[in-house]
């Protein structure tokens, strides 16, 4: 890359860190941890910080988290933010399923056709987690639902980009 | 164009087998995550000793960080209320006149109040504090309403009792840690709190609506009772909260119930205090009083 050429840090010693395999997982762990900020609100519309992150991650490049991680990384998930034990396993590992027989179908891709699978995948987490809520006696009128999807769908790019620095920056790049 | 038969990394057999036993372990997780959540769903109580050590665990970590933003905060919230002091110091003064005029007229009810209690030996139980703990945290990534509050076992709290601050009513405790307990608040859709009207006492049901506020029908169909401004408090149905702890206040009228936000605010309340159940009966079976959660 050209612009590389012009940056401070010199050419000599850079390369992939030394934990380079782990970092994505590991920044999903970390995103999950947000939720353990200590904000107390009487309104939950802050999107699901590690689902984004994780689908940021999966669309960026198919190799950075290998797709049965999901599980352990759904359970990580669960115990830190509280929901239902079972419920991110399920959506994440089936989210990425989706996108390993997607990754077959699909001729190109670009960042409108990555955003709209996020989007899907995202509405597609927020429909599963409404019923589920339901069923554990919280019916919703599925207009709570819609204003946190939007914020979600609206901050993924933020998140893919997130991912791409996170990228560079465990490869050396 | 036919899409291939399979993602063929190359012609590593090493590299295929590895691609198609990672296929089957992701579909092995996704089985293993649907055994769960149904466990989760059957069976909720098999998974307390998992969510309360995960509780112990966080709590500590939300607890600290919410130490440090509430001394940032008040070093801003501190060098506000220094703004317009006067003005904020004269209509103090009058509040007070006001309140204390009112302190008078209400403990001259109460004199009567047990006076008239003493004359119909009517027994009454005031509920005794278990524990008080800090409202550290609470779910912003869901519609489901929970808090984590600094209260655990090893404080006497157990699930299913109910936890209020100095304002009103907050929730009831629905796992619980040995050193933190999460709440289930009453904005949220699967509390429902049988309630009653302060003003004429007329039964309502209390149930959240997932969006910070709360849902009030009446228990008896008819003309809508609620204004707005009306407040709601406890009735002790149900035996889980004491009577007459108040809930929300009307902000809205519908076609034949209100809309009400609740009275004890848990973004400011800094105290939440765990009490017995109303009737101790209830904390053996508050699955069976209050539905599932």
């Amino acid at each position: 890359m050209v612009r590389s050429a012009l940056g401070t840090g010199g050419a000599i010693n850079r390369g992939p860190k030394r934990l380079a395999l782990f970092i994505p997982a590991m920044t999903v762990v970390a995103a999950s941890a947000l939720a353990l900020l200590p904000i107390v609100t009487e309104v939950g519309w802050v999107p699901d910080f590690g689902f984004l992150l994780l689908l940021s991650w999966r669309l960026l490049r198919s190799d950075a988290i290998p797709s049965w991680w999901a599980a352990p990384l759904g359970f990580a998930n669960d115990v830190l933010t509280g929901v239902p034990i079972g419920l991110s396993v399920t959506i994440w590992s089936g989210a990425f399923l989706a996108l390993d027989l997607l990754d077959r179908r699909t001729m190109w891709r670009d960042y409108w056709v990555e955003w709209a699978l996020a989007a899907l995948l995202l509405l597609a987490n927020d429909v599963i987690r409404w019923r589920i809520d339901a069923l554990m006696g919280a019916r919703h009128e599925f207009a709570v639902v819609w204003s946190p999807l939007i914020i979600a769908i609206l901050v993924f790019p933020l998140a893919a980009w997130a991912a791409s620095a996170l990228d560079r920056w465990r490869l050396g790049r | 164009m036919a899409p291939p038969t399979g993602a063929r990394p190359g012609w590593s057999r090493r590299a295929q087998y590895g691609l198609f036993f990672g296929f089957l372990a992701t579909i092995a997780g996704l089985l293993v995550g649907l055994f769960l959540l149904g466990l989760s769903l059957v069976a909720p109580q098999a998974y307390a000793g998992v969510r309360g050590v995960a509780l112990d665990t966080t709590a500590p970590i939300t607890g600290a960080l919410r130490q440090a933003t509430t001394t940032v905060g008040g070093l801003f919230s501190g060098a506000g209320n220094y703004w317009d002091a006067a003005r904020q110091n004269a209509q103090l003064k009058e509040e007070r006149a006001r309140m204390h005029r009112q302190i008078i007229q209400a403990r001259a009810i109460v004199n009567e109040n047990r006076q008239l209690k003493a004359a119909l030996q009517l027994r009454e139980k005031t509920p005794a504090a278990v524990a008080s703990g800090r409202i550290v945290g609470s779910s912003f990534e869901s519609r489901r309403r929970f808090a984590v509050i600094s209260a655990g076992t090893g404080n006497g709290v157990r699930v299913g009792m109910p936890v209020r601050a100095a304002d009103g009513l907050v929730g009831r405790v629905v796992d619980a840690g040995s050193t933190a307990s999460r709440v289930l608040l009453i904005s949220d859709r699967a509390n429902i709190v049988p309630a009653r009207l302060l003003r004429g006492g007329q039964a309502v049901i209390s149930t959240g609506r997932g969006d910070g506020t709360i849902d009030l029908r009446p228990l008896e169909v008819g003309r809508n009772p609620f204004k707005r401004g009306d407040i709601v408090v406890t009735s002790g149905t149900g035996g889980i909260y004491s009577p007459g702890i108040p809930i929300a206040r009307v902000v809205k009228l519908d076609d034949d119930g209100a809309v009400a936000l609740p009275v004890a605010d848990p973004s400011n309340v800094s105290f939440a205090l765990v009490e017995q159940p109303f009737e101790e009966s209830a904390l053996r079976a508050p699955a069976e009083a209050q539905g599932p959660r």
